[in-house]
């Protein structure tokens, strides 16, 4: 018997299997270690480790492909998470389908056996924040030091309580509370790893902020919160009143500019014949 | 999947590709079947007081501003760059609503002109009505979006521009515009929608180069072609 076949047959299959392992591992990294550990503990969404253990997989399969839809009809155990996640709803996921939900649970499943999972979170330093840090984190927001993957400084989509004259961006929301918002330095941080919301994946995926900068950042944001208040229009007002005298002004210089513009062919005849007269 | 997930799909990946696959064709006949009407058919000679302030205030506004979303298409990480000092920002977003500000005043100075005088509203054609209420709203709804939603000129450089090339490559990606606020959608819809309407309307006068407005000497320009003669 010609075992050749068979051979390649079980190789092709193991590679199929190990790649889709692979692409949800990916996948899990890119849209859920923002809020999801596995045995590291819980952040903004439940530590994931047995998860398939608490509930039954089409439950689970359900929930990942349309968080919204099962928390509104009601579902007690979606009700439940919810209140632990405080009022937080774990956004759509893009590019989620029925396949890639079950090869995310056999991920989930594998990682749950193992000592120590590779989603255990990032391991942020317990050490108290300094002046230092809050200057750093600050820099950063603003852009003055740069991303070192290249990435958008965070004032280009939001704003903090006093951050600069005219305020940051309006794209995404306020952030001077987002510290207290998301419980503090652990979420936080691990949210920044790999921010989830659809903007902000499509923007750092290719630009994934580094640990040493996102240290600094929760700093930043943990100060932003102890000073409390959030951010407030008078900013966005003063940006609109400098645009429309700005335009006046300019509205005036053009006027002043062209003020030897041909009017109308009746006045430019008038007034050469009065010259001539004269 | 919902009506919102049809409709993103129709508006930022489909109507794009259906506006520029209209559009080359559609320029093309024009110029090569009605040549004369490549023209904005100027009516200057028809009234000149009013023009000037309809007509140079939104060309300097409408073109600045355009300059300035070609460059965050072309040039986004520059335009990063310029934009990672928050007074720098600050300066390109003011000047940018400045223009903004100015093409809007210009456009409905010449809106109030060819309502309210005879002879301009004669030679008013339909295409016009529309292509001035398009700009309009398409400049309205660009002011709101700078001071609703600021900083448009860093976050078009990181979001939009990545989309936009992800249509260019023929592989949209709407992840982000489809969690954009409304008035940044409308924004998008109604700029395509202007590019559509761009070979039936004024606007081919764009295409005509050289094209010396911005600093020949200010002339009358009489209509060339019997139809509105």
């Amino acid at each position: 018997m010609n075992c050749k076949p068979l051979f390649l047959f079980a190789c092709v299959v193991l590679a199929a299997s190990a790649a889709r392992g692979q692409d949800a591992a990916d996948f899990f990294r890119q849209n859920c270690v923002s809020c999801h550990t596995v045995g590291g503990g819980r952040l903004t969404g439940p530590d994931l480790k047995n998860v398939t253990q608490r509930q039954s997989r089409e439950w689970l399969i359900e929930f990942i492909m349309n968080p919204q839809a099962v928390i509104n009809r009601g579902d007690p155990y979606a009700q439940k998470l919810l209140q632990e996640a405080r009022g937080v709803v774990m956004p759509p996921i893009s590019g989620m389908t029925r396949e890639r939900a079950e090869a995310l649970l056999a991920l989930l499943d594998a990682e749950s056996q193992l000592p120590k999972s590779q989603f255990v979170g990032l391991q942020m330093s317990d050490r108290p924040f300094t002046p230092n840090d809050v200057a750093l984190g600050r820099a950063i927001f603003l852009g003055e030091r740069p991303l070192a993957n290249g990435g958008p400084a965070c004032l280009s989509c939001h704003t903090v309580k006093a951050v600069a004259p005219l305020g940051g961006g309006r794209l995404g929301p306020d952030l001077t509370r987002v510290y207290e918002r998301l419980q503090g330095r652990k979420n936080l941080g691990a949210w920044l790893v790999a921010p989830a919301t659809p903007v902000m994946a499509t923007t750092f995926k290719q630009h994934a902020l580094q640990p040493e900068e996102i240290l600094p950042l929760v700093a930043f944001f943990e100060d932003a919160a102890r000073q409390g208040g959030q951010d407030d229009s008078a900013a966005r007002l003063n940006f609109f009143l400098l645009g429309l005298g700005g335009a006046a002004l300019a509205l005036v210089a053009m006027d002043a500019v062209w003020r030897r513009r041909f009017r109308s062919v009746r006045r430019a005849l008038v007034e050469n014949a009065r010259r001539l007269a004269r | 999947m919902n009506t919102a997930f049809y409709l993103d799909q129709f508006l930022f990946a489909v109507l794009p590709y259906v506006v520029a696959i209209a559009f080359i064709p559609a320029t093309v006949y024009r110029y090569r079947a009605r040549g004369f009407t490549y023209s904005s058919l100027s009516s200057q000679f028809l009234e000149n007081q009013q023009h000037f302030w309809g007509l140079v205030p939104f060309h300097y506004g409408i073109l600045v501003v355009t300059l300035g979303h070609l460059v965050a298409f072309f040039l986004p990480q520059q335009l990063l760059a310029w934009n990672s000092r928050p007074l720098r920002l600050y300066v390109l977003e003011i000047s940018g609503l400045i223009f903004g500000v100015l093409s809007l005043v210009g456009l409905a100075a010449a809106v109030m002109r060819r309502l309210t005088h005879g002879k301009v509203y004669r030679v008013t054609s339909g295409p016009d009505w529309v292509l001035f209420a398009l700009l309009l709203l398409q400049i309205a709804s660009g002011i709101g979006v700078a001071v609703f939603h600021p900083w448009g000129s860093s976050w078009f450089a990181s979001t939009v521009t990545p989309y936009l090339w992800s249509l260019v490559k023929l592989n949209p990606d709407l992840t982000a515009i489809s969690a954009s606020p409304l008035l940044v959608k409308l924004h998008i819809v109604n700029a395509y929608l202007v590019i559509g309407l761009f070979p039936f309307t004024r606007l081919v006068h764009i295409l005509v180069i050289p094209n010396p407005y911005l600093w020949r000497k200010p002339q009358v320009v009489r209509w060339y072609g019997r139809q509105h003669a």
